[in-house]
């Protein structure tokens, strides 16, 4: 389904202006390391129940270790503030293998600051993403029934209707979800939990036990990802196409061009944001709906009305800017947006919209909308590129 | 002095209230300094520093991988707490006598879709702010009433 939007170059009234020049999303690649991503649109679950904008969605296929025996399940959440796949054991329908420590599976609990989380247990499963060979890989099975939930994970995601998606593919730049505090030590609260019945103890586990980042693990196109995603009208439409591209420099349809690295800091996982003269840790996150940021005092941001209040409705269309610089300290680039009336805009049959915003209390969020009309790198942490070496955003 | 008067009277009450329930609070917020032993010991924490500024002391504590900082007020009451690290700490030990209104906010906020990053919640006595990805998540609790007067609370981080 073609939707009409403003095309590559972030013109017009769509956001994804940019500093940069030859940033823009023009055609999208076609390829074996090319996934395609709908906002909204034919990959996601037609659920108006849950009120889910700016969802951007893909397909993964997933396979029985060692076998041909494969599913492919579509609206799966693209959400590159998290890493790894997870998927409700309720859509699975192919056998996987349990992870274990001695006889006890291991399950892990991940919460999320939108009140829910994800409990369940690890298994090993093939993955297959685009058109790549599999890659044998854990992932977890997202079930509020698997007994031992701990006091962390007392309000789990319990079916796909509920969380809007059948299950997320994180691509942060991190290998394992968890990673190196979870091997010799066992964090307050536990991330991994080793079961035995209805009783789990947190436990370490092994960094190729981990969830962890199915790209990295791809013989080829393993380095990085880029997400391409045509800007869009500043009033929003009812959803658009794009791409996710596996692989930076790797092969014709991934070189990058036009492109600024900005560096994120290997421990937390920021880069820096300065607006209103106030800097703070950001990252660039598609599981993040809108662009959430500390608001600057220089523009008058109201919150709308309940329910709505977790987002901005200025009396009308703002234009913002600030400037990202690397962990390091450089690069530095102005970022122009705008933010909308929230309720005007949602006043419409549309489902994807650039200009929308809420507040964050301590950091910038540079969700969904900065990746319309502009060509978004996430380079894996340690891994290199003809933009240097991960982990960094590129745009 | 009227309003750290009314502090004072305050934390007492609160100090009061947790004695009453007739069990060892393990808890924080509005509660004495010497509730940061216990707090250490709920969450297996260790003393990292202790540093004196001009209007409150911080007190910082370690659990594995993530950083809590008390800070609390001249009359020895902890007015907020911020974290950061791989996980968010148990906040039910942390919030100790509020953390049942926090609970009870928590039942009542509505799932939010997209919102997977940070989070606000509000009780008749406190705010907890919560923000942050994979990695790296961070947040703050404060109660408005024992912030010391004068002290803006983005002293609180």
């Amino acid at each position: 389904m073609l939707v009409t939007n403003c095309g590559g170059g972030g013109s017009g009234g769509g956001s994804g202006s940019s500093s940069g020049s030859g940033n823009g999303v023009g055609v999208l690649p076609t390829g074996n390391n090319v996934l395609s991503l709908t906002v909204n649109g034919s990959l996601c679950s037609s659920n108006p129940a849950n009120n889910y904008i700016n969802e951007p969605c893909v397909s993964v296929t997933v396979c029985s270790p060692g076998t041909s025996t494969c599913q492919t399940i579509d609206d799966i959440l693209l959400d590159t503030g998290d890493v790894g796949l997870r998927i409700f054991k309720q859509v699975l329908t192919v056998p996987l293998t349990a992870v274990t420590e001695g006889a006890n599976p291991i399950a892990e609990c991940v919460p999320y600051l939108d009140t829910t989380s994800n409990w369940g247990p690890i298994e090993t499963a093939d993955v297959v993403l685009g058109n790549e060979p599999a890659v044998s890989v854990p992932i977890q099975v997202i079930d509020s029934t698997f007994p031992g939930a701990p006091t962390a994970c007392q309000n789990p995601n319990q079916d796909p209707t509920d969380a809007g998606f059948n299950g997320s593919l994180g691509l942060d730049f991190i290998l394992q979800d968890c990673g190196l505090g979870c091997v010799n030590s066992i964090p307050s609260p536990p991330w991994y939990y080793s079961c035995n019945g209805s009783s789990c103890s947190g436990t370490t586990v092994a960094l190729a036990d981990q969830v962890q980042n199915p790209v990295a693990l791809l013989p080829e196109d393993n380095n990085g990802v880029i997400v391409e995603i045509p800007g869009i009208s500043s009033g929003g439409t009812p959803s658009v196409n794009g791409a996710l591209v596996l692989g930076i420099g790797t092969q014709s349809n991934n070189t990058p061009s036009g492109v600024t690295a900005y560096d994120a800091d290997p421990g937390s996982g920021d880069f820096i944001t300065v607006i209103g003269n106030v800097a703070y840790g950001s990252f660039i996150d598609s599981g993040s709906n809108g662009l959430f940021f500390p608001p600057p005092s220089s523009t008058s941001l109201p919150t709308c009305a309940s329910p709505d209040s977790d987002w901005f409705c200025p009396s009308s269309t703002k234009t913002l800017s600030a400037t990202n610089i690397g962990a390091s300290g450089s690069p530095s680039g102005t970022v122009s947006f705008q933010i909308g009336n929230f309720d005007s805009l949602l006043n419409s049959p549309n489902n994807v919209f650039a200009d929308i915003g809420g507040p964050n209390p301590g950091e910038f969020d540079w969700g969904l909308p900065f990746f319309f009309g502009r060509k978004v790198y996430i380079g894996i942490e340690g891994l290199k590129s003809g933009l240097g070496t991960g982990p960094y955003w590129a745009y | 002095m009227k309003n750290s008067r009314n502090i004072l009277l305050i934390a007492f009450g609160f100090l009061v209230v947790s004695l009453a329930a007739g069990r060892r609070a393990q808890a924080t917020l509005g509660e004495s300094s010497d509730s940061i032993a216990s707090d250490q010991k709920a969450l297996s924490a260790v003393q990292r520093a202790t540093t004196a500024r001009k209007d409150y002391t911080v007190q910082e504590i370690q659990s594995d991988s993530t950083f809590i900082r008390e800070y609390i007020s001249p009359t020895g009451v902890v007015f907020g707490i911020a974290w950061n690290g791989l996980t968010r700490p148990d906040l039910t030990s942390l919030l100790g006598s509020y953390a049942a209104e926090y609970k009870e906010a928590l039942r009542q906020t509505p799932r939010k879709p997209g919102h997977r990053r940070s989070s606000v919640v509000h009780t008749n006595r406190i705010i907890v702010e919560q923000w942050g990805h994979i990695r790296n998540m961070q947040g703050r609790a404060y109660a408005p009433a024992l912030i010391p007067p004068g002290l803006s609370v983005d002293e609180i981080k």
